[in-house]
Parts: structure tokens; sequence; C-alpha cells
């Protein structure tokens, strides 16, 4: 009986310390904080899907134009802030704030965007481990 | 009497000093594999399978367009369904607080989700497909730790 139960506390204290951020929702997992980042493109594509949307926008650089893939927050958390898959016009452009994902990939998790007639939303996901920027409502 | 008395409280150590059977079953894999190799594929099949692409060629539906892919998404359903019990395992669970309500939601939406499969609802579908992630947050929000930054 104590073994069992040394054993077992042995067991929860590996599994804790090993286990990984699942790739679907922990910031830290894909994301990098010291890449904060803000992105001036047009809307090319929406992807309205769970458990992230994805915006992507062709931002013109120097060197020629990117297409950059801007994760955002659940459509159900969007949708409750005012946005949905027809708020974003494709050609609109839009200035993303956010963070660059690891390593070299044209991939942002956003945070903030700004639409053309000005307005601000927060479109991110709370409760991801991403940075405090005070740009989430709900932290 | 007392002979009685003595009878009944053998009868009852008895009970006590009897081993318990070996449970017949046993975690093969530790949950980070169960996540990684069972759970999360079948909830992309899910969530790939609902919601919508727009691009300046207009709106595309993702939802499933063959019988065959609509069996697809019941089927990784019924998966989560049961992975749902694997977490509840006694010898898996965490605890029986919020490891266990979010199990158990978890399990709720994914009978959601195979009833949307069988009736081929998409809007259902990519419903329950976004409350199948509400329930992954619950949990691991509370039980996973964060990967550490380079």
């Amino acid at each position: 009986m104590k073994t069992r139960a040394i054993v077992s506390i042995a067991a929860i204290v590996l599994l804790t310390v090993s286990a990984p951020a699942a790739a679907h929702h922990s910031f830290a997992a894909e994301f990098d904080r010291n890449k904060p980042m803000a992105l001036t493109g047009k809307v090319v594509r929406v992807q309205w899907i769970n458990p992230h949307a994805w915006i992507h926008i062709e931002v013109e650089k120097p060197e020629g134009a990117e297409t950059w893939a801007i994760e955002v927050g659940t459509p159900n958390t969007l949708f409750r802030r005012g946005l949905t898959r027809d708020t974003l016009e494709i050609g609109a452009e839009i200035v993303v704030r956010g963070f660059g994902v690891k390593g070299d990939a044209l991939a942002a998790n956003g945070r903030e965007i700004t639409f053309p007639d000005g307005r601000r939303l927060f479109v991110g996901s709370s409760g991801t481990g991403a940075p405090d920027d005070g740009l989430d409502p709900n932290e | 009497m007392l002979r009685a008395m003595v009878s009944m409280l053998l009868f009852v150590l008895a009970g006590c000093e009897q081993r318990s059977e070996p449970d017949p079953y046993t975690t093969v894999v530790d949950t980070k594999q169960l996540m990684n190799w069972i759970l999360d594929p079948n909830a992309d099949v899910i969530w790939d399978s609902a919601g919508f692409e727009v691009t300046a060629e207009g709106t595309r539906s993702l939802a499933p367009t063959t019988g065959e892919e609509w069996n697809s998404v019941r089927n990784a359903a019924a998966t989560i369904a049961e992975v749902s019990n694997l977490l509840m395992m006694p010898k898996r669970a965490r605890d029986d607080t919020i490891w266990m309500s979010s199990s158990q939601g978890m399990q709720t939406t994914a009978v959601q989700l195979i009833d949307a499969a069988e009736r081929q609802d998409a809007d259902a579908v990519f419903d329950y497909g976004g409350e199948l992630f509400t329930y992954c947050i619950s949990c691991h929000d509370v039980y996973m730790l964060p990967a550490a930054s380079p």
C-alpha cells in the first residue's frame, strides 16, 4: 500500500514535469514572447475554423510581398467580440499586433487588429500564457 | 452469545484480510501519449471538417461532402467520447474536480458531435467543435505546465 502510494506520487511528479504544452492552445509552445511585432497588410484569406481562426495578410516588404499567417482566437470568442468571418473583407488593409512564431515561418500570434476605420479589437486568446501586454480585456 | 460475537468478528476480519483481485485493465500509454497519439488527431478531424475559408474567389465550406467523410467525423467523435472515459480512469485521473468535470464535458460534447455527424449537420459540428476546445482549455489551464521559452 505504501509502496503503491510512493510510486503513484512519483509518477504524477514525473508526468507534471515532463508534460509538454499542446500545440493547439499554449502560447509558449509555438510563439516567442521576445518577438513582438506589428504587421500592416491586406487581408488575402480568412480561415474561420476551430480551434483558432487564421487571418492571412499580404505584407509589402522592400524585397517583395510576404504572406503572413496570423493565429487569432476561437470563432466563438471572436464572434462575441463582434468579429465574424465576413467582417474582415478580402483586400482590407489592417494592422496586426502580436508575437512572432518560433523559428522563421511567416506566422504570428495575433493580439490586436486595427481596422481601416481605426477601430481596434483584441483578437487573441485568453489564458494561453501569452505575454501580459495589456491588450486582453479579460486579463 | 460470546461465541457468536467472536465468530462474527473473525468473519469480518477475514473479509478485511482478503486481497482484492487486480484490475482487469491497465493504462498502456501515458497521458501525454494519449493526447498526442489519440485525442489530438481525432480532435483535428472534427476541427478540420467544419468552418469556412474566405478568399478573393469567395467563401468555401469545409464541411464533409460525402458519406464517407461524415463517417470519419462520427468516428472521430466516438473516439473522443471513449477517450474521455480513459481520462477518467482511476489510474489516470488527476483528481475528482476539474479533471473530471472537464472530461465529462468533453464526453457530453463528443456525444453531440456523433449525433451532428450522423445528421450531417455542418453548423452543429462547427459549434460543438468550438465547445470541445473549451473543455481542452479548462483542463490544460489547470494541469499542464507551459513549455519553457528558450
